[in-house]
């Protein structure tokens, strides 16, 4: 045995071991990032009481959904988070997969009352419960009570308030959450409710091309068209909305209950007052419920242990901790009378009102995919790409095909999905914009770098940087150089006096194409050069001698001779490029992760997202395999175009 | 006049090419309220090293780290050495044959990973890899043996048949010949395939994100992805071009000492297909 042999058998094994052993038991769950050290101290508290349990608290990313994704990937890999902590709407799904143990023997009807009812139900599917409520939530109205004295009840009175108080750009009417994301459904959704709409009836039958869904979608176009929020509102998250509010920046928003604490220690202390979310006349308005709450995932050693926990951690002691050190909002009843809390939360008793009227949003096992509908369109009326009444028909049709597709087999599937078409459509646009002009900078790079000059290598060092360096990672430095107002892009172009203002890249569809273009191109250009600078050194010194850039004709030369000379390079550079540029997906994910409005979520981003996002493994699959099919046609066409005659009798 | 007008085009060509990377250095010397105040400032008024100091000690970036070098490192002797067996081979069979060989490998390495993150997620959980190191190194096996073995192929082609028949003659094995012989002979082309086999690994992303889903596993590219989200306030864009400039700069220092070879054996391996 050689060394080399040795050290890679040694590093084999070291790398298969256990990564650790321990008697304790370990169960791990995951979180946002813990600000104020709340879990830390529930989870100390219940380490003091039980000992031999070790709660480990991974501190997961802000968004959710990334969490969400965290949990399916672990329960797909067999080797799941023992302890799930999960929004209220993930539980209809993780149930239906079988991927949760159902609770119901540790907790019976009788120590389901002590706590919200609306969270309780939101932990059910098929007669079982399998999440037990931590923190509760739901959507409302904030209103600036020194300025305004009678809060609107209706968008009629909403609208007259706006007009009279409202004068943008100092101050909007309301600020809300508008990215294509979630929270964009739940403030969906309270205009729908509130217009008298709903999304699923009791027998689960969809009906969304209904003139309550218009007339919702109509009423937030209408916000934005008049002014009343600022067009930035497309782009906000709650954080946002918040610290616009904070700012003073509008007479509403739209938020959950934890603005409440951070605006108490704001310049608008005392300033602030909370309502029901505003409906049409005649309707009646409903906020959307919200909160997390903990399952136990079902292939696991100590389900036992977990109960424990999560016992420990819906007890009064732990709920207290949790709202004192983050402002959760409790889920037991009884501490909405709990002295010490009203002391410093005056609005709990009608935030209780509020609480007992939320709404849930449809409890359904493939609710991550219609509301990943709802926010494409929603959205997408927001930004103006569609209409009310369009949106409203396409949302109904998708979800329609969804569900008929998933009952009626794979192939009326792939012919009815909407949104294999859009991404097959942005696909295509995505690589022949962007292929054409990589091989155009491409070849004009090596023309440059080929003639014989000092200083050569420095540019041909520059020209290899680009490929060198990871392309998620320089996506997210492109976001920076697109993002606005303090993107360095929009600096420039401000200089130069190209544009007027700062431009919006990547939350408009077309500025976030060309954003996403632009990076491709800049990453890959220096494929297509290094792969051409080969091709030209290659042809021999005489010829290449007979060509420089300024002598006449020589636009004429490069496609007579080089051009030719040049066609093997070109084919398999053209193969490649085409081919990744098809499946682009770090560069999407990153970057605009497919927004605004799914306008550059493109294939490899649809297969991705159905695999790991939806569960569909099976359905993602097929189309892979179709994509690569697909993928494989194309090159050998590519190859019969690009086979110049003379090659061919040379064979 | 040529030369003038030569050389304007090779100072674009640079600024475009590297621009990038100039502006996330810059930003990441910014302190953060010079980042994120207009009108933009092109050079740090006071440079600090403020953002970096918040990404080792506000995030486990140290970690990423960690798991990169030990991801890429164990892929990349693995695959070489996986790769010099089957290169080794191929060159005791006739050139047609191992060119048919070949051709099957490069199919291989077209395809974008994008195709493959399923199949090879689905064959991990069969095996209980994922999340786990070995699992994603086993897949950057397979991604980069098919480049490694062309490479290196083509290197060990060029020594003559002569040698390793003087070398059986003194009494070496099969292994003795590939290790004491054939591979210091074409060091050279070895260490560019491991150079670049380590980049590939070191810049890949979609794999790692979907084989490694607990944050202590991530690789430096999906933290840094991650980034961006790990926080309720503004995204800590100065942290992240931070982080951004401080996993560029190596890669960036390796290029620029083998930039002849890495052109050299970036072209030996893409255009003979």
């Amino acid at each position: 045995l050689y060394p080399s042999n040795i050290f890679i058998l040694i590093s084999l094994f070291v790398l298969t071991l256990p990564t650790s052993v321990s008697s304790q038991t370990v169960l791990r769950m995951i979180g946002p990032e813990d600000l104020g050290g709340a879990w830390a101290e529930v989870i100390r508290n219940f380490h003091d009481k039980h000992p031999d349990i070790q709660i480990d608290y991974v501190s997961g990313p802000w968004s959710t959904d990334e969490r969400q994704n965290m949990y399916i990937r672990s329960f797909l890999s067999g080797n799941p988070f023992e302890l799930v902590y999960m929004d209220v709407i993930w539980t209809a799904k993780f149930a239906e997969k079988g991927w949760l143990l159902p609770l119901d023997r540790w907790f019976p009807l009788k120590r389901q009352d002590e706590f919200l009812p609306g969270d309780i139900q939101a932990g059910y599917y098929k007669g079982h419960i399998y999440r037990v409520p931590v923190r509760s939530d739901v959507g409302m109205l904030y209103y600036r009570k020194d300025l305004i004295t009678e809060p609107p009840k209706t968008w009629e009175e909403f609208e007259q308030l706006c007009r009279k108080y409202s004068n943008p750009p100092e101050r909007y009417g309301i600020v809300f959450q508008g990215m294509q994301y979630e929270g964009l459904v739940c403030n969906f959704l309270e205009y729908l409710w509130g217009a008298g709409g709903t999304i699923l009836d009791k027998e689960e039958n969809i009906d969304l091309e209904t003139p309550e869904n218009r007339s919702a979608l109509s009423f937030m176009k209408k916000i934005i068209d008049e002014g009343w929020a600022p067009k930035s509102v497309i782009t906000f998250q709650e954080q946002h909305s918040l610290e616009f509010f904070e700012k003073g920046g509008a007479l509403f928003m739209r938020n959950w209950p934890y603005a409440w604490k951070i605006l108490s220690r704001s310049p608008l202390k005392g300033k602030v007052g909370i309502e029901p979310f505003i409906h049409r006349t005649g309707q009646k308005s409903a906020g959307t419920l919200g909160g997390w709450g903990l399952g136990v995932a079902r292939d696991m050693q100590y389900p036992e242990a977990a109960w424990k926990f999560i016992e420990f951690t819906t007890s009064a002691k732990a709920q207290k901790i949790l709202h004192m050190r983050r402002g959760a909002v409790p889920v037991r009843k009884s501490l909405f009378n709990d002295a010490e809390i009203l002391k410093e939360n005056p609005h709990y008793k009608e935030l209780y009102e509020l609480l007992l009227k939320a709404r849930p949003r449809p409890v359904h096992p493939d609710y991550a995919r219609i509301s990943s509908i709802l926010q494409k369109h929603v959205s997408a009326v927001l930004v103006g790409i569609e209409s009310p009444k369009q949106a409203a028909s396409i949302m109904d049709r998708s979800i329609r095909s969804l569900f008929k597709g998933k009952k009626s087999g794979w192939f009326y599937r792939l012919i009815v999905d909407y949104d294999l078409s859009r991404t097959l459509k942005n696909t295509v646009l995505f690589t022949a914009i962007s292929v054409p002009f990589e091989f155009l900078l491409g070849l004009s790079f090596a023309l440059v770098i080929n003639v014989p000059l000092r200083g050569r290598v420095l540019s041909r060092l520059s020209v290899l940087i680009p490929w060198a360096l990871p392309t998620a990672v320089m996506a997210m430095v492109w976001q920076w150089m697109f993002s606005n107002p303090f993107g360095v892009i929009n600096d420039l172009l401000l200089r130069a006096g190209l544009v007027k203002g700062p431009l919006d890249w990547l939350s408009t569809p077309v500025g976030a194409m060309f954003a996403a273009v632009f990076a491709d191109v800049w990453k890959t250009t220096p494929f297509v050069t290094i792969i051409l600078l080969a091709g030209l050194q290659s042809i021999p010194k005489e010829l290449h001698e007979s060509f420089s850039i300024d002598s006449a004709g020589s636009l004429k030369k490069l496609f007579h001779l080089l051009l030719p000379m040049l066609m093997p390079f070109i084919r398999v550079a053209l193969i490649f490029r085409v081919i990744h540029a098809a499946g682009i997906f770090d560069l999407i994910w990153v970057l605009t992760k497919g927004g605004p409005a799914d306008s550059t979520r493109t294939l490899g981003v649809y297969i991705y997202d159905l695999a790991f996002r939806f569960d569909e493994i099976g359905y993602g699959l097929l189309l892979t395999f179709l994509f690569l099919t697909a993928l494989i046609l194309i090159s050998f066409i590519i190859v019969q175009l690009t086979t110049l005659p003379y090659e061919r009798i040379t064979r | 006049m040529r030369s003038v007008l030569l050389y304007t085009l090779m100072g674009l060509i640079f600024l475009y090419c590297l621009f990038p990377f100039f502006w996330t250095i810059l930003t990441a010397l910014k302190p953060s309220h010079e980042i994120f105040s207009l009108p933009l400032s092109y050079f740090p008024q006071r440079p600090s090293l403020e953002n970096l100091e918040n990404v080792f000690q506000k995030r486990p970036f140290g970690r990423y780290i960690t798991n990169s070098l030990i991801v890429a490192g164990g892929a990349t002797a693995l695959t070489l050495w996986i790769a010099s067996l089957i290169a080794f081979h191929l060159r005791t069979l006739d050139l047609k044959q191992a060119e048919k060989i070949q051709r099957y490998f490069l199919v291989g390495a077209i395809i974008p990973p994008t195709l493959l993150v399923i199949p090879i997620f689905i064959g991990m959980s069969k095996l209980s890899l994922v999340n786990n190191y070995f699992g994603l190194i086993l897949s950057y096996i397979g991604l980069n043996l098919p480049f490694a073995v062309w490479m290196l192929h083509s290197a060990f082609r060029q020594l003559p048949k002569e040698i390793d028949e003087a070398a059986l003659v003194d009494g070496f094995s099969w292994m003795g010949r590939l290790f004491g012989i054939v591979i210091p002979l074409s060091k050279p082309a070895f260490s560019i395939t491991a150079v670049l086999v380590f980049i590939f690994c070191w810049n890949e992303f979609i794999i790692a994100l979907t084989l490694m889903p607990s944050q202590i596993k991530y690789t430096v590219p999906v933290g840094i992805s991650m980034l961006s989200g790990a926080s309720v306030y503004e995204i800590p864009w100065g942290e992240i071009n931070a982080a951004v400039a401080l996993t560029t700069l190596p890669v960036l220092l390796v290029i620029a000492v083998l930039q002849r070879w890495i052109i050299e054996g970036l072209t030996a391996g893409a255009v003979k297909g």
